[in-house]
């Protein structure tokens, strides 16, 4: 099974954010993988091992990491080839800087397409900098293919069909769709492994194609913005929370606000 | 001479601190802040979380379970997770605990037996030399063994063994022959917990509260001569197989010391800028910022003192002189700058709702174990012919 997995470089989220303008900046700060695409590789390299033969050869296919951002998303691609991944594609070029989420997706659904025959395609639900979460979608419809979005849990994963449970706001749904196909992966899929020394060396012989727009016969006006962000304003600070003082009915109060949480 | 951490070190430096950071500061929550006991199901568990990821034993050989990460990175990776600060982050690295280089020695049965489930985290051992008569002066040791038919019987008592009651096995060191003593007289045995005359004694609390160290007692414990470390043919070689492997031991503890220091320096940094009195951060006096700068030049010098030797290591020098320079430096350096950081806090520092208080008495031990200070200095002298 050929297994696509986007990944992305982000600011690393753990350091406060630095403004460029309106858009984040992105260059000259220190960058990582957007944790939540460690799911979606996790996931893939799941599958193909789930996939892979009894005596630990791993089965037809690969696991290829694609990814557009600058030079210095090379680091989110050697991260995901670290874990385990066996290529990685790089969409660079000075016209994507800015870019927003429709373009994205049609660049990464151009360099899937011209990486080949595709089975599966695992996004994240949503980016952990500009939380759009419509790149999934997008890209199921570039491709042409079905998108089963927020999965929870991947079942199985043969004979051309991927069964998955699907989060839901009180529950799951079971969902089982043909392939090619785009899912989208939530942070609670699975525990995302952590890249040994082993891995990391090996990563350093796996190849990377790194194009530009032109190889993917695209053009400034392909990719053009379309999508301004008008104003910015910092979040407004967490209220203080409600304290509820024990009367005796203290305990019913918390499960009632936890139902109308929708936590219990 | 390359002054620039190799991509793949610092790769392994950030997944070790992002896995700390997201699987064991949840775990770390769970414990009593103010006790300094870690339960053992605890510390098996972290080992062996860290062993799946390949982190644990990383400088071991991978044809048994390790990944060959040279001793520099090694070091890298040591002080990365003590950086952490985290209390778990020391059994994501292995300790006394876990495989011991010496091991290496072993015959190729040996080793699969023994160091492959250490490397796994699945087995934990002991190294049991130091006796109540013979510390510094191991060569001293009085535990014997006597061969009897086609095994040996040991007989002695060893003290302050780390792990000593948990151990799956221990590396037993006896004398075999009284007159050679260290020079051929001396034998390591791979001795089974499970073996009869094997006995786990009183433990000995020292200043972390919990199990602390063990003594071990030998009471005609009987091996066959396939325990020796090295097989039978290398009877009376025990001190020069501990002898080979003691730099990678050494850096160990080096590099833990600079990870810890680097963790207290920089609490010390943070509590000065935001600390005030008399109308200013604390950080602004001279005498303050004298203890944060000290220790930061010492860190930074010990560091180098380690890369430096590990590098070396791995390049195939012996490091004789290097290993102790790099053991001496900075365990007597982290203890200076914890007790300069607690110094910076002020009253803070002593109370246990810091970490410092704990660390200040976890430090203690590094220039006592693995040769005791002296000790470094007397290598370091006879290196130079004194
Ligand atoms: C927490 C802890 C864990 C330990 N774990 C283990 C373990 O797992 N396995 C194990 O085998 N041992 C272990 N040890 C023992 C440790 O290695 C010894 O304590 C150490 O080697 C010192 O020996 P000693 O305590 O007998 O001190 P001594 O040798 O009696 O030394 C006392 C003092 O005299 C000094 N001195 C001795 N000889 C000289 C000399 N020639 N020149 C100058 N000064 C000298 C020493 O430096 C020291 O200051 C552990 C000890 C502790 C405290």
């Amino acid at each position: 099974m050929n297994i696509v997995v986007c990944v992305k470089h982000i600011p690393d989220p753990n350091l406060p954010a630095e403004m460029d303008g309106k858009t984040l900046k992105r260059e000259g700060v220190q960058g990582v993988m957007d944790p939540g695409d460690e799911f979606g590789v996790e996931a893939g390299l799941q599958i193909k091992e789930r996939l892979a033969t009894g005596d630990g050869e791993s089965g037809e296919g690969e696991v290829t990491l694609v990814s557009m951002g600058p030079a210095a998303a090379m680091e989110a691609v050697r991260r995901g080839l670290s874990m385990g991944a066996d290529k990685g594609v790089l969409v660079s070029d000075d016209v994507l800087k800015g870019s927003d989420a429709l373009a994205t997706a049609k660049v990464l659904s151009a360099a899937i397409q011209k990486n080949g025959a595709f089975d599966l395609v695992i996004a994240g639900v949503e980016s952990t900098d500009g939380y759009t979460g419509t790149l999934p979608g997008t890209l199921a419809e570039f491709l042409g293919v079905p998108h089963v979005s927020t999965v929870k849990e991947i079942v199985s994963a043969d004979g051309g069909t991927l069964k998955v449970n699907r989060q839901t706001a009180d529950g799951y749904h079971v969902v089982e769709v043909g392939l090619p196909a785009v899912i989208s992966v939530t942070a609670g899929v699975n525990e995302p492994r952590y890249a040994s020394f082993k891995g990391i060396m090996a990563a350093k012989k796996k190849p990377v194609e790194q194009l530009s727009l032109s190889d993917l016969d695209l053009s400034g006006d392909d990719v053009a913005v379309k999508q301004e962000v008008t104003e910015l304003s910092k979040a407004e600070e967490r209220e203080g929370g409600e304290i509820i003082e024990d009367d005796g009915s203290a305990a019913a109060k918390i499960a009632d606000f936890l139902k109308e949480a929708k936590v219990i | 001479m390359d002054f620039v951490v190799q991509d793949e070190y610092a790769e392994l430096q950030r997944n070790i601190t992002d896995y700390i950071e997201r699987e064991l500061r949840p775990l770390e929550a769970e414990l009593d802040p103010e006790k300094d006991d870690v339960p053992i199901e605890l510390r098996d568990k972290v080992r062996r979380r860290s062993a799946e990821f390949g982190f644990y034993a990383a400088d071991f050989p991978e044809d048994l379970g390790g990944s060959g990460l040279p001793q520099l990175g090694m070091v890298l990776l040591r002080e990365a997770a003590a950086r952490t600060g985290c209390r778990l982050a020391g059994f994501t690295v292995y300790g006394p605990e876990g495989p011991t280089g010496v091991l290496l020695a072993g015959t190729d049965e040996q080793k699969k037996k023994y160091l492959t489930p250490l490397i796994t985290a699945e087995k934990s051992m002991c190294f049991a030399l130091t006796e109540p008569d013979a510390g510094s002066d191991a060569q001293n040791i009085k535990t014997t063994a006597v061969k009897d038919g086609d095994s040996w019987v040991l007989n002695g008592t060893k003290h302050f063994i780390t792990n000593g009651k948990h151990a799956d096995f221990a590396l037993v060191f006896a004398v075999t022959d009284k007159e050679l003593k260290g020079s051929g007289g001396i034998t390591a045995f791979i001795v089974e917990s499970s073996t009869p005359g094997f006995e786990v004694g009183r433990g000995q609390i020292g200043m972390l509260e919990g199990e602390g160290q063990f003594e071990l007692i030998f009471r005609n414990c009987r091996v066959s001569e396939d325990q020796i470390l090295g097989g039978p043919e290398n009877l009376g070689m025990g001190f020069y197989a501990a002898m080979q492997f003691l730099a990678m031991g050494r850096l160990s503890i080096a590099a833990m010391c600079n990870g810890i220091a680097d963790y207290c320096v920089k609490l010390g940094i943070d509590y000065a800028k935001e600390r005030q009195a008399f109308g200013r951060p604390i950080g602004k006096n001279q005498y303050v910022q004298g203890h944060i700068v000290d220790s930061l030049v010492e860190l930074k010098a010990s560091k180098l003192i380690t890369y430096e030797c590990a590098d070396k290591y791995d390049h195939g020098d012996a490091v004789i002189q290097e290993s102790s320079m790099a053991k001496l430096y900075s365990t007597e350096m982290v203890n200076r700058v914890v007790d300069r950081m607690i110094q910076v806090h002020g009253g803070m520092g002593w109370m246990r709702e810091l970490p410092l208080e704990r660390i200040y008495r976890l430090v203690r031990i590094f220039t006592l174990v693995e040769g005791t200070s002296e000790i470094q200095k007397y290598i370091i002298a006879k290196s130079v012919g004194l």
